[in-house]
């Protein structure tokens, strides 16, 4: 009797669901290990984006969850099993997930990791500078301080390897400014209640501050400062759009955004079908560059003022697709729809 | 035999729904066969001594949230030590890990009886304890592991005289198995465990029949620590590298136990039917990815199994009861 009931349960649950689509094009998987992180869903939409708007992607298979490196070899390993032709990957670090990534290149599968670079040779990387990225807001930040004064320094998540890269940017930088002190160093989790917490936790405690560097955290930090009527310092953030609008809108903010697109991810998809098709690419890494938009230069302020976009979430980033790889209209990022949706 | 599937009615039940889903698999996906019953084994692994633990921890009426992080912290232990280390040495280190497991869910276990504050808030608070030492211990995944560990759970077994395909069964499995044996013995077979099932179910009755609660929680705080110990290592064997903040374990755990019929008040259960669970929570996230289903309603799926296959044990279990 018990079995009954479980069985209908099965039943039940597989009648929920549809059957596996009949392959034409390409089949595309896609690994991701943050959920629910502005970044990370701009990233998904520019890799639905591309694969719709290319035009050779029958269907996508999406692994898409808050896990571990042991927990995206199985995702991997699950792609393998659907028969995907090819992987793009936002690795969860540069080592762990090497021993499935070999896998999928043994069975013939393209594996491209975006964002964060990957160990295992046989895989294709298509990543931002991360190191850089934090090197030129820092130096910027530092420069426009006067270089003297203390700086608040907050990272992104403990232990992760984006993280990890900043701060050797980060402090690459500080070493070139010997005046410049850290007031205090904490870690956001990249979590826009967390930052603003600890913002005005800081604050609060009246320690002086004279600049703010952040790992992507950046709006609620301004409206820290803001609500709490304390005296705007520099603020180093990146290209979010609710960031990228303050720094256009906020009365007496001077600020630095630093381009950090999500869009890679679409460009990871476009390499991989390049890939599919017989293209290859010159170099086994591409990196992609970082931008700083501050607007306290005039070049900046057109940069700022060209990446206004009401559309967007504000913890999105506004660079919304890449020159030279992403082919989506923003129409088709926002709408966040990839191929049979 | 009759017998035998009427006491375990409920493993019985996962079983059969373990074997409709790998059938159900084997139709979304015509090619499913030995790798992916591989996949699945390895990627069972950690949720497997994850939920071990838990199993053992509720049993004894308690909970631990401190797992995963528990599993951290051994995870980074042991790729910290294996760089660079030689076949023997990796012996040492593996019990060396084991030890600093059973230390750390010595010490929840000890703080609980002594407090006598909750098990919830205790092991809540050394959740954060735990995660700071493995982010203390190594500050990014880094570090490495000793090959032949990491060929103990990699492929399938082979059977002198057939080829390695031709065996359906994963290394990774009979890891699972061979190092589970000794905990399913404590429990089942030892007066330890007799013990540990009689704390959980009735401490008071426990106490008046002269078992000795504190000590008897202790232990099974500790035996649960040993197994996160295994957990961390076979996260390390996997992965290759020690990651300092904990995986999506802690949940998964108390997931899989509710599923295999441990009862969450203590004192009922076992530790086979949790393990069945997770082959099945494993499964089910695979035939999704295999389908490839909105990944924002895959957690609402899994969600649901649960819900419903609780729901239906309990209904069971209360017709069961009416004379």
């Amino acid at each position: 009797m018990k079995s009954w009931y479980q069985g209908v349960a099965a039943a039940a649950l597989l009648s929920g669901l549809g059957t596996a689509a009949a392959a034409e094009g390409y089949t595309i998987g896609i690994s991701n290990t943050v959920q629910g992180n502005g970044w990370r869903e701009e990233m998904v939409c520019a890799m639905k984006a591309e694969a719709l708007a290319s035009g050779l992607v029958d269907s996508l298979n999406i692994a898409h969850r808050n896990t571990d490196a042991a927990g995206q070899l199985e995702d991997i390993r699950n792609l393998i099993q659907a028969g995907v032709d090819a992987i793009v990957v936002n690795p969860a670090n540069a080592d762990g997930i090497n021993a499935a990534i070999k896998e999928a290149t043994d069975a013939g599968i393209v594996v491209v990791a975006v964002d964060q670079a990957v160990t295992e040779p046989s895989a294709y990387i298509l990543s931002n500078n991360q190191e850089e990225y934090a090197y030129v807001g820092a130096k910027w930040l530092f420069e426009t301080m006067g270089g003297t004064g203390a700086v608040v320094y907050m990272r992104g998540a403990a232990g992760a390897g984006a993280d990890n890269d900043r701060d050797v940017g980060f402090k690459r930088a500080l070493a070139e400014y010997p005046n410049i002190t850290v007031a205090q160093e904490v870690f956001t989790g990249w979590q826009q209640d967390q930052g603003k917490q600890q913002i005005l936790d800081i604050l609060a405690s009246g320690i002086p501050i004279q600049g703010v560097w952040t790992s992507g955290i950046d709006n609620v930090i301004v409206d820290a400062f803001v609500e709490s009527e304390a005296p705007l310092v520099p603020i180093v953030g990146a290209d979010n759009a609710g960031f990228v609008g303050q720094l256009a809108s906020v009365e007496g903010l001077v600020g630095a955004a630093v381009t950090n697109p999500g869009s890679v991810g679409g460009a990871g998809v476009a390499l991989a079908l390049q890939i599919l098709q017989g293209q290859m690419p010159q170099a086994q890494t591409v990196l992609v560059t970082p931008a700083l938009w501050a607007n306290n230069s005039d070049e900046g302020k057109a940069l700022i003022a060209a990446g206004q976009n009401p559309n967007l979430d504000p913890e999105w980033p506004v660079s919304v697709s890449i020159p030279g790889w992403t082919t989506y209209t923003m129409d088709q990022i926002i709408a966040c729809k990839g191929p049979g949706e | 035999m009759m017998r035998l599937v009427q006491r375990n009615g409920w493993v019985a039940g996962l079983l059969v729904l373990l074997i409709i889903l790998l059938i159900a698999t084997k139709i979304i996906q015509p090619d499913f066969g030995a790798s992916g019953v591989e996949s699945l084994g390895r990627a069972s692994v950690p949720f497997a001594f994850a939920t071990a633990a838990m199993a053992i921890v509720v049993i004894a009426g308690g909970i631990d949230l401190s797992i995963a992080a528990m599993m951290a912290v051994c995870s980074v232990t042991a790729a910290r030590l294996m760089v660079g280390a030689g076949d023997g040495e990796t012996v040492l280190i593996v019990i060396l890990v084991l030890a600093l497991g059973a230390l750390m869910g010595a010490i929840n276990g000890a703080m609980v009886v002594l407090t006598r504050v909750p098990d919830i808030v205790v092991t809540l608070a050394m959740l954060f304890v735990w995660e700071g030492t493995a982010l203390l211990i190594l500050n990014t995944p880094s570090g490495a592991a000793t090959q032949w560990l990491r060929d103990l759970i990699l492929g399938s077994l082979s059977i002198p005289g057939l080829p390695e395909r031709a065996t359906f069964i994963p290394k990774s499995l009979v890891f699972v198995v061979i190092c589970l044996i000794p905990f399913w013995f404590i429990m089942h077979r030892t007066k330890l465990g007799l013990s540990i099932y009689a704390v959980g179910g009735d401490p008071v009755a426990a106490f008046r029949s002269g078992v000795p609660i504190g000590r008897t929680r202790i232990i099974a705080y500790s035996l649960a620590g040993v197994l996160a110990g295994l957990g961390g290592l076979s996260l390390t064997m996997s992965t290759g590298i020690g990651e300092p903040i904990p995986g999506p374990y802690l949940l998964a755990s108390v997931s899989a136990v509710v599923l295999g019929g441990v009862a969450l008040s203590g004192g009922k259960g076992g530790i086979i039917g949790p393990i069945v669970a997770v082959f099945i929570l494993r499964l089910v996230r695979m035939d999704l990815t295999l389908m490839s289903v909105d990944p924002n309603v895959t957690t609402i799926v899994e969600g649901t199994i649960m819900v419903v296959v609780v729901m239906l044990g309990g209904m069971l279990a209360m017709k069961g009861r009416r004379p």
